[in-house]
């Protein structure tokens, strides 16, 4: 059987960080992207309160500066992405569009030698993970299939970060965009299908979490279980799954404070 | 055809792409009207992902079945077809020997579908999604409803298309990109709703829809805004008594 697509892309990602000995994380993601697309530079950053925060990773040193940019002058396309909660993609910084847009950043990204900046909102609807970056020294729009391949490894590096930030599986959160939880094991990236979606709305309630722990929390239990999201998704939409909370992790022992 | 209804239809479409528009709202209420307008039994609009899949934007109505019969379309069936030549694709018999795609026509017909077409989205030269309409009945279509059903499916383009200016091809992707994620937000608020009081997603989806509407919000906001709350209460807490109670929006 073929392997799909997303299954291609993870393969990929995957085969980075053996290379290197490493666990599988956005830097991979990040490295795959560039040479998959054929741009100059990528990063990730995590999102705190709706903003890119920090920069977790990037390829290249203009890459990081373009991120610092960002940060500083309050404009550019990463800004804008996850207000809009859609990609940005801006292929030639040299047009009218981007210097209306972010006159600030066009031209300082410009001197740093970035023709062109695409920048992904890593989100699942409400769920807000950060933002991946990527830039190229050449004007020039993506390609259809660049396109696709960038939106799947997007998605990789919103579970990535999902995984790694605050304390929600068995590995310790160390907040590197780690997926060591996994296991080296490739997550199921079929994501994309309503009762998924609905399902994690549910488990809000179920679990008594935000909506982020939600989605975790139903793919660590998918995954558990060794079953399909889609169909674990569907059963709790049936109504034939309940997901209960974890009984308390740190029982306060009697007497104790 | 109904002639009170199509003019009815055109004027809520136009209504909802003057007032603050969503365009998740806006796709459901296409695919809802067109049920009636091209005498369908369901509809759905499915949008082309560069990621390689047909995702639903909207659908006529939530039945776990029906959305089934849009996503097996991902391996089989008309929309793909239809998708990859720009051409509207229709089965007159779901039931008949011989089917094109044998997967996709079982679990049509198991669902009492005889009938499906799928009409393109088109914006030039490229293919956006494909409106999807099913029917219990066999045979060919009405010529009339076939000719209303692509103007629909253009129609489903151009709204998703009208907020920005589109003759960059980079601006189509961003405009599909942040439709296919406002639907997600509408589909957790659906779960997080209907967990919260008991209801199935097709009641879930109306109550988020009316609540909207009548507090003169973005369909997507109010959901975005539910989903992120730490309470599950709904309508949310804040809002004033006014803007909580159903009021009507057009006379």
């Amino acid at each position: 059987m073929t392997a799909s697509r997303s299954e291609v892309m993870w393969g990929q990602v995957a085969a980075h960080a053996a290379a290197h000995g490493a666990r599988v994380s956005v830097a991979d993601v990040c490295a795959v992207a560039v040479g998959s697309a054929q741009l100059t530079g990528a990063w990730v950053a995590a999102a705190r309160n709706g903003e890119p925060d920090f920069a977790m990773y990037v390829t290249d040193p203009a890459g990081e500066e373009l991120t610092e940019l960002q940060l500083t002058l309050g404009e550019g396309p990463c800004h804008d992405v996850l207000a809009s909660a859609a990609p940005v993609l801006a292929a030639d910084l040299g047009d009218t569009e981007s210097s209306r847009r972010w006159p600030a950043f066009t031209q300082e990204a410009r001197e740093h030698g970035a023709g062109a900046v695409f920048a992904f909102p890593l989100i699942v609807g409400a769920i807000r993970a950060g933002v991946m970056g990527l830039y190229r020294r050449s004007a020039g729009p993506l390609g259809d299939s660049q396109l696709g391949d960038l939106l799947i490894l997007a998605d990789i590096a919103t579970l990535l970060l999902l995984d790694s930030l605050g304390d929600r599986g068995p590995a310790a959160a160390d907040g590197d965009g780690d997926g060591s939880w996994l296991d080296g094991q490739a997550p199921d990236l079929a994501l994309h299908r309503a009762e998924i979606d609905q399902a994690t709305g549910m488990l809000t309630g179920q679990l008594g979490v935000p909506i982020a722990d939600a989605f975790v929390r139903l793919r660590a239990y998918a995954y558990c279980e060794g079953r399909r999201l889609a169909d674990v998704a569907g059963d709790i939409v049936a109504r034939r799954l309940r997901l209960h909370p974890d009984p308390d992790p740190d029982p306060v022992p009697d007497g104790g404070p | 055809m109904d002639a009170d209804l199509l003019s009815d239809t055109f004027v809520e479409l136009a209504d909802t792409m003057v007032a603050d528009f969503d365009v998740i709202d806006f796709l459901h209420l296409l695919a809802d009207r067109s049920v009636a307008l091209l005498s369908a039994s369901a509809a759905g609009v499915m949008l082309a992902d560069p990621r390689g899949e047909l995702r639903v934007a909207a659908s006529s109505n939530e039945a776990a079945g029906l959305l089934e019969l849009f996503q097996i379309q991902n391996d089989q069936g008309p929309c793909l077809d239809c998708f990859r030549t720009g051409q509207p694709v229709t089965v007159t018999d779901l039931a008949g020997p011989g089917q094109q795609w044998p997967r996709f026509a079982a679990a049509a017909t198991q669902s009492g579908f005889r009938t499906v077409e799928a009409l393109p989205m088109r914006l030039r030269d490229q293919v956006i999604g494909a409106l999807n309409l099913f029917r219990t009945d066999p045979g060919p279509h009405d010529p009339a409803e076939l000719r209303l059903g692509q103007a629909l499916a253009d129609v489903a383009t151009i709204g998703l298309l009208h907020e920005r200016n589109v003759r960059r091809s980079d601006t189509v992707a961003e405009q599909l990109q942040g439709a296919l994620n406002s639907r997600v937000v509408i589909e957790q608020a659906k779960g997080k709703l209907a967990e919260r009081l008991g209801m199935d997603m097709d009641q879930a989806f109306t109550l988020l829809r009316d609540y909207a509407r009548n507090s003169n919000q973005r369909l997507t906001d109010v959901a975005r805004n539910f989903v992120t709350s730490a309470t599950a209460d709904f309508p949310p807490p804040g809002r004033t008594a006014a803007q909580a109670s159903p009021a009507p929006r057009r006379p």
